[in-house]
C-alpha cells in the first residue's frame, strides 16, 4: 500500500503541469533573468576609464597638471581619457555628457563638472594630488630652505627628487585581508533556492489536501478506506519531497552549469541545508494544507504570497534588504524560513566557520517542527464536526 | 433476515440546526435501500455519520454487527462509497483512478487488476480507460465516479445520489450496474431524490424530511399512503356545471376540477372508476377527446405526507 | 451597466487575490523606495568606511581618524568581526580599516607598520583607499623633514586642506526626484503583475465556456457586451494607476507635482494603456486561470528584469538592453530615465519622450489588432 500511493502520488505531480512550472521552471526562468540583469552590476562597479578634457588657457603656459594627468593608471589602464578643448567646446561636450568634467588650467586649477558622481569625486580627489604635491614642494622648500647654501636650481631639483624619493619608499603598506567571496549578487541566487524550497511546499500540500477528508472529496474516499490515514498522508509528504528534491538538484545543476553560480566549497553541507531548507517548504505547505479550510487555489496562493514575502524579506528584490532587517528587526530574520536558508548558503560562501551555518540549520529544522506542530491536531482527526 | 446496518437515535446537530434528528432504521442483507428525500433533509449526513466521517452527538451505529468507528478497519474493508461529489484525479488516467482507490482495499496487483477490469466493466467504460478525467462527459465522469467506489467489490456500498445531472444513456448504465452488484450479492443504501429511480430500483425506500424518518416500506405500501388511488384527466370541450356536479357524486369519486377544457376527477379508492366515468360521459353526450389515467407516485405521497414537493 | 455589475461581483468574490496582490506590491514600492539610499547602487561621492581602531590615544591616529571622518561616512556597526564582515559584504560599509595598536607611535618612529584593511573592490572602495594612501604618503613625506609631532600635523593639516575650485553646472535636484523616478520604474513591475492578471483573471471568467455561450445566446449583443468588458477593465486599470499616482505623492512628496512630475504620471498613464491592451490580449489567449498565472508573472518579472525596473539600466549588459526592445517596458523605463534628467522642458529635450509614448503606443495599437484577429477567430 504505501508504496502504491507513493507512486500515484508521484504520477499525480509529475503529470500536474502547473505545479510543475511553478516549481520547476519558474526558478530557472527566474535564475536566467537574475543572472541576465546582474552579470555586470559588479564588474560596472569597477573605475573605468574616466573622460574627461582639459582647457588651457594660454598657450605659454608651461604646467605639469596635463602630463600627471596622462600618466595616471588604473591598473593596466589609463585613469582618464583626455581630449584639449578650448572652454567654449569642453562646456559643449559636458552638456552632451560626452565627458564627465574638464579642467581649467587657471590659478588655481578650476574643475567644471555637471553634476555630483563617483568619477567628479575622483577627478576631484587627482586634481587635490596635484595641489597637494606642489603645496609638499613649497613646505618642504621652506624647510629645507635653512640648511642649503643657495637656492638655485640644483636645490630644487635636488628637494623634488627626495620627495619622489620618500613618496615611493617607506610607505604605510596596506593589508588586504578581505575574503575574496564578495559577490553579494550570490545572494540573489540563494534567495532563489530558498524560493524554491518554500515553493516546494505547495507540491506536498496538494498531495496533502487530497488526503483529508475535510478539505477534498478524495479525501473523504481515502477516510472510508481501510487503509490509514496516517500512512497516506506520509507517503505522500514523502512524494511531494522527492519531487521537490528533484526539481531543486535541477535548479542547482542548471546554476551550477550554466549560469556559473558559487555555493561555496562544501558540498556535503550545500546538500544537507538544501534537504532541511526543502523540509520546512514541504512542512509549511502540510500546515497550510491541514490548518486553513480554502479552496486549494486560494492554499496555494498564500504560500506563493508568504514565500514571495520571506523572500523579498531576505533580500530577492534588493539585497541589502536582508542586511537592513537583520541589522534593523533581527527577530524578522530569524523566524523567515526564506532568510534562513540564504544566510545558511550566504555563510558557507563567505564564511570559513560553521557556527553561523548550523544555527540557521537548526533555525529550519525548529521551523519545520513548529510547522508540522500546528498541523498535527487537524492531521490526525478522523470524524469531523462537519465536512 | 440479517441486518447489515442499523442505526439507534442518531442525532447531529450543526449549530443551531438539527440536521439528524432522532433516527433509528435498519439496513437488511441483500436489499437495495433508498434514502429519500428533499435536498438538506440529512440524507448525506446520515450515510457520512454511518461511514464515521462526522462526529454525531448521540446513538449507535453497528454494520456487519460490529460498532462502527474510525478505525474500524476490517469493516470499511467491505464497504464501497460512491460520493455525491466526483472524486478523482484529474492527472490520472480512469484505468489509473480506479486502480488508485482500489489500491487502499487490495494489495494484491494481479487481484487488484482484474478488479479494475470488472469495474471498469460494470460501469461501461471500457472505450475510455486511458482517458483523462478532464476528457469525459458529465455522465461518464460519474460512472468513473462508481466506479472508483466500489472496484473493491465490497458487500455494502453506499451511493450517494450517483446520478445528478446524468444524461439518460449514463443513468440507465448506472442502473444496470447497480441491478448487477445487487444480484452478485451486495447491499446497497441508495440516496437520491428521483423516485422513478426508486420505484425501478429499491426494494425498500425510508423517506427523510428535516432529519427525521416521516415513513418507510416498499414502495408499494408506501404508495397505499397516498390519499388518492387514481387521478383521471378527460379533455373535454364544453361541460355544465350541473354535469360536474354529477361527476363529483359517482362512486368514489373525491374531487373534481375543470380548468383550461381539462377535467381531473380524483378518486380515493376503488376499482373500475374509469368505466363509470366514461358511461357517464357517453350518456350525457359530452364530447371528450383524450382520457389519462394516473396511479399515485412517491412524488404524491411525499406531496401528501409533508405538503412539500420532493423535487425544488 | 450589468456586466460592470457583474464585474464588480466577481471581483468582490476574488478580493482576496486583489488586495494579496495589491498590498504585496504596495507594500514592496513603498518599502523599496524607503531604503533604497543605502542600495547597491546608489551613487555617493562620500565612501562608507568602518574604522576598528585597537591604537591607543594618539595624536596622529585620531588625527587620521578625523580627516578620514570629515572625507567620508564613517559607519558604527556591532563591535564583532561578524558584524563587519557582513557590513562589507552587504556593502554598508565599502571598506574597514584596522588599526593596530601602537601604530601611531611606531609610524612617528619611523618604522612601517601595516594596516590592515578590507575592500570591497569597488568604486568607492577605491575612493577610500586614496584617501587613506593620500593621507599615509603626506604624512610619510612631512615625517622625513620635521621631528616634532606637532608641526608634523600642522603640516599634513594644511597640505591636506587644498580644495581644488568644483563647479558643478547642473541644478537639476537629483537626489529626491531619483526616488520618484525609481518609484515609477518599480511600477513597472506593479502595474504588470497587478493589473495586468486581475484583468486576465476576470476576463477568463467571463470566457468561462458556459459563462459565454450564456452570454452568446443573450438578448445582450455581443458587441455590447464586449465593449462593457472592456471599459469595466480600463475603469479598474485606471482605477489602479490612480492608486499607484497618489501613493508615489504620498511618498515621494511634492516632486510629484512639479512639471517633471507631471511627465512621470503621465507616461505612466500611457504605459498602463498598453499594460491594459496587454492584458486584453493575454486574457484573450488564454482561458486557463493557472496558466495565465505563470505567464503573467513570467511576462511582469521579465520585462521588469530585462528593461530596469529593478537595476537601473547603466548596469544592464547591453545584450540584455538590445533584447529588451522589444517589449513595451523598455521605453517606459527609458523615458522615466530621459525625464529625470530632464533640465529644462522645451520641445528639443521633450521630442525623444514624446517618441517614446508614441512607441508605448504603438505597442497598445498592436496589441489591440492581434486580439482582434484572436477573438474572431476564436467565435468562428
Amino acid at each position: 500500500m504505501l508504496f502504491h500511493n507513493y507512486k500515484y502520488a508521484l504520477k499525480i505531480l509529475f503529470k500536474n503541469k502547473m505545479l510543475i512550472f511553478w516549481t520547476f521552471a519558474f526558478p530557472l526562468i527566474l535564475g536566467t533573468l537574475f543572472q541576465m540583469a546582474f552579470s555586470d552590476i559588479e564588474k560596472e562597479e569597477k573605475l573605468q576609464t574616466i573622460p574627461i578634457a582639459i582647457v588651457k588657457l594660454s598657450s605659454d603656459q608651461n604646467s605639469m597638471v596635463p602630463e600627471i594627468f596622462e600618466h595616471l593608471k588604473n591598473g593596466e589602464e589609463s585613469m582618464f581619457d583626455i581630449s584639449y578643448q578650448d572652454e567654449k567646446g569642453a562646456k559643449e561636450l559636458l552638456e552632451d555628457k560626452k565627458i564627465d568634467g574638464y579642467l581649467i588650467l587657471s590659478e588655481p586649477l578650476k574643475l567644471v563638472v555637471k553634476e555630483n558622481g563617483i568619477n567628479q569625486t575622483v577627478l576631484k580627489f587627482v586634481t587635490e594630488e596635484i595641489l597637494e604635491t606642489e603645496e609638499i614642494m613649497k613646505n618642504v622648500v621652506m624647510l629645507e630652505m635653512n640648511k642649503a647654501d643657495t637656492l638655485d636650481e640644483q636645490f630644487y631639483q635636488s628637494i623634488y627628487m627626495k620627495i619622489e624619493k620618500w613618496k615611493q619608499e617607506n610607505q604605510i603598506e596596506l593589508n588586504n585581508i578581505s575574503n575574496q567571496n564578495l559577490s553579494y549578487t550570490m545572494i540573489e541566487f540563494y534567495t532563489l533556492i530558498a524560493m524554491t524550497c518554500l515553493y516546494g511546499g505547495i507540491l506536498g500540500l496538494y498531495l496533502v489536501n487530497q488526503n483529508l477528508a475535510n478539505q477534498s472529496a478524495n479525501g473523504k474516499r481515502i477516510s472510508v478506506s481501510p487503509t490509514q490515514k496516517g500512512k497516506v498522508i506520509i507517503t505522500s509528504a514523502l512524494a511531494g519531497y522527492t519531487a521537490q528534491l528533484i526539481g531543486i538538484a535541477l535548479l542547482f545543476f542548471y546554476t551550477i552549469c550554466f549560469l556559473k553560480i558559487d555555493y561555496g566549497e562544501n558540498i556535503l553541507f550545500i546538500i544537507l541545508l538544501t534537504l532541511v531548507g526543502c523540509f520546512a517548504g514541504l512542512s509549511l505547505g502540510i500546515m497550510i494544507a491541514s490548518v486553513f479550510k480554502t479552496n486549494e487555489n486560494t492554499k496555494t496562493g498564500i504560500v506563493i504570497a508568504f514565500t514571495m514575502l520571506c523572500c523579498f524579506l531576505s533580500g530577492m528584490m534588493g539585497i541589502t534588504m536582508k542586511y537592513i532587517v537583520d541589522k534593523n528587526i533581527p527577530i524578522l530574520n530569524r523566524i523567515n524560513p526564506a532568510s534562513m536558508i540564504t544566510d545558511g548558503f550566504y555563510s558557507l560562501y563567505y564564511y570559513d566557520t560553521f557556527g553561523r551555518y548550523f544555527f540557521n540549520v537548526i533555525s529550519l529544522l525548529i521551523f519545520s517542527i513548529f510547522m508540522l506542530a500546528l498541523s498535527i491536531k487537524s492531521l490526525r482527526r478522523q470524524t469531523y464536526d462537519s465536512i | 433476515m440479517k441486518n447489515i446496518i442499523e442505526v439507534k437515535n442518531l442525532t447531529k446537530e450543526y449549530k443551531n440546526l438539527k440536521a439528524i434528528d432522532d433516527l433509528s432504521f435498519e439496513v437488511h442483507e441483500g436489499e437495495i435501500l433508498g434514502l429519500l428525500g428533499p435536498n438538506g433533509s440529512g440524507k448525506s449526513t446520515t450515510i457520512n455519520c454511518i461511514l464515521s466521517l462526522l462526529k454525531f452527538e448521540k446513538g449507535t451505529i453497528q454494520i456487519f454487527g460490529r460498532p462502527m468507528a474510525p478505525n474500524a478497519y476490517d469493516t470499511k474493508r467491505e464497504i464501497g462509497v460512491v460520493f455525491q461529489d466526483v472524486a478523482v484525479f484529474e492527472e490520472l488516467t480512469v484505468e489509473e483512478n480506479i486502480d488508485y482507490f482500489c489500491g487502499l482495499y487490495v494489495n494484491d496487483k494481479s487481484l487488484r487488476k482484474q478488479y479494475v477490469t470488472d469495474a471498469i466493466e460494470l460501469v461501461g467504460l471500457n472505450e475510455f480507460k486511458k482517458f483523462y478525467p478532464k476528457q469525459l462527459s458529465g455522465g461518464l465522469l460519474r460512472r468513473l465516479n462508481i466506479a472508483c467506489g466500489i472496484a473493491h467489490k465490497p458487500k455494502l456500498i453506499f451511493l450517494d445520489e450517483p446520478t445528478v445531472a446524468v444524461d439518460p444513456q449514463s443513468r440507465n448504465n448506472i442502473l444496470d450496474g447497480i441491478e448487477q452488484l445487487r444480484e452478485k450479492g451486495a447491499t446497497i443504501i441508495y440516496t437520491t431524490h428521483y423516485m422513478e429511480e426508486v420505484e425501478i430500483l429499491c426494494d425498500r425506500v425510508i423517506i427523510l424530511d428535516k432529519g427525521k424518518v416521516i415513513a418507510s416500506g416498499s414502495p408499494e405500501e408506501l404508495k397505499e399512503l397516498a390519499n388518492m388511488e387514481e387521478k383521471v384527466s378527460v379533455e373535454i370541450e364544453t361541460i355544465t356545471e350541473k354535469q360536474l356536479e354529477e361527476i363529483k357524486k359517482l362512486k368514489n369519486v373525491d374531487e373534481v376540477h375543470y380548468h383550461n377544457q381539462n377535467l381531473i376527477v380524483i378518486y380515493k379508492k376503488g376499482k373500475n372508476n374509469l368505466i363509470t366515468l366514461i358511461d357517464y360521459l357517453g350518456k350525457e353526450r359530452v364530447l371528450y377527446d383524450k382520457i389519462y389515467s394516473e396511479r399515485p407516485t412517491l412524488n404524491d405521497v411525499f406531496l401528501e405526507l409533508t405538503g412539500k414537493e420532493l423535487r425544488d | 451597466m450589468t456586466v460592470f455589475k457583474t464585474y464588480l461581483k466577481i471581483l468582490n468574490k476574488n478580493k482576496f487575490l486583489v488586495i494579496l496582490y495589491t498590498v504585496i506590491l504596495v507594500f514592496f514600492a513603498a518599502f523599496n523606495i524607503e531604503n533604497n539610499d543605502n542600495g547597491t547602487n546608489f551613487v555617493a561621492e562620500k565612501p562608507d568606511i568602518l574604522i576598528v581602531n585597537q591604537d591607543e590615544d594618539n595624536d596622529i591616529t585620531s588625527h587620521f581618524i578625523q580627516y578620514i571622518e570629515k572625507n567620508s561616512t564613517v559607519k558604527k556597526v556591532k563591535e564583532t568581526e561578524e558584524a563587519h564582515n557582513d557590513a562589507l559584504f552587504y556593502r554598508d560599509v565599502n571598506y574597514i580599516i584596522y588599526i593596530p595598536k601602537n601604530f601611531g607611535n611606531d609610524f612617528l618612529e619611523g618604522k612601517n607598520p601595516k594596516l590592515e584593511i578590507k575592500s570591497t573592490g569597488d568604486y568607492q572602495a577605491s575612493l577610500a583607499e586614496i584617501l587613506v594612501n593620500r593621507y599615509w604618503n603626506v604624512a610619510n613625506i612631512y615625517r622625513n623633514v620635521t621631528e616634532e609631532e606637532e608641526q608634523l600635523l600642522t603640516l599634513i593639516n594644511t597640505t591636506l586642506e587644498k580644495d581644488t575650485i568644483v563647479e558643478v553646472t547642473s541644478k537639476l535636484d537629483t537626489e529626491s526626484f531619483s526616488k520618484a523616478t525609481m518609484f515609477y520604474n518599480f511600477a513597472n513591475y506593479s502595474i504588470l503583475a497587478g493589473c495586468v492578471f486581475i484583468i486576465c483573471f476576470m476576463i477568463s471568467s467571463f470566457q468561462e465556456k458556459k459563462v459565454k455561450s450564456r452570454i452568446m445566446v443573450s438578448s445582450m449583443e455581443y458587441r455590447k457586451f464586449n465593449r462593457q468588458l472592456l471599459l469595466s477593465n480600463g475603469l479598474f486599470a485606471f482605477a489602479l494607476w490612480l492608486c499607484y499616482v497618489i501613493l508615489s505623492i504620498v511618498l515621494v512628496g511634492n516632486v510629484m507635482l512639479t512639471s517633471r512630475g507631471l511627465f512621470l504620471i503621465l507616461n505612466s498613464f500611457i504605459f498602463t494603456c498598453s499594460a491594459l491592451t496587454l492584458a486584453l490580449l493575454i486574457g484573450n489567449l488564454v482561458h486557463n486561470k493557472e496558466a495565465m498565472n505563470g505567464i503573467v508573472n513570467v511576462i511582469a518579472l521579465g520585462s521588469s528584469f530585462l528593461c530596469g525596473a529593478f537595476v537601473p539600466t547603466q548596469f544592464l549588459p547591453d545584450f540584455v538592453l538590445k533584447i529588451a526592445h522589444i517589449l513595451p517596458s523598455y521605453y517606459y523605463i527609458y523615458n522615466n530615465e530621459l525625464i529625470a534628467s530632464l533640465e529644462h522642458i522645451d520641445l528639443e529635450n521633450l521630442q525623444p519622450i514624446f517618441i517614446n509614448m508614441g512607441m508605448l503606443l504603438l505597442f497598445a495599437f498592436i496589441f489591440i489588432v492581434i486580439t482582434n484577429i484572436v477573438t474572431k477567430r476564436k467565435n468562428r
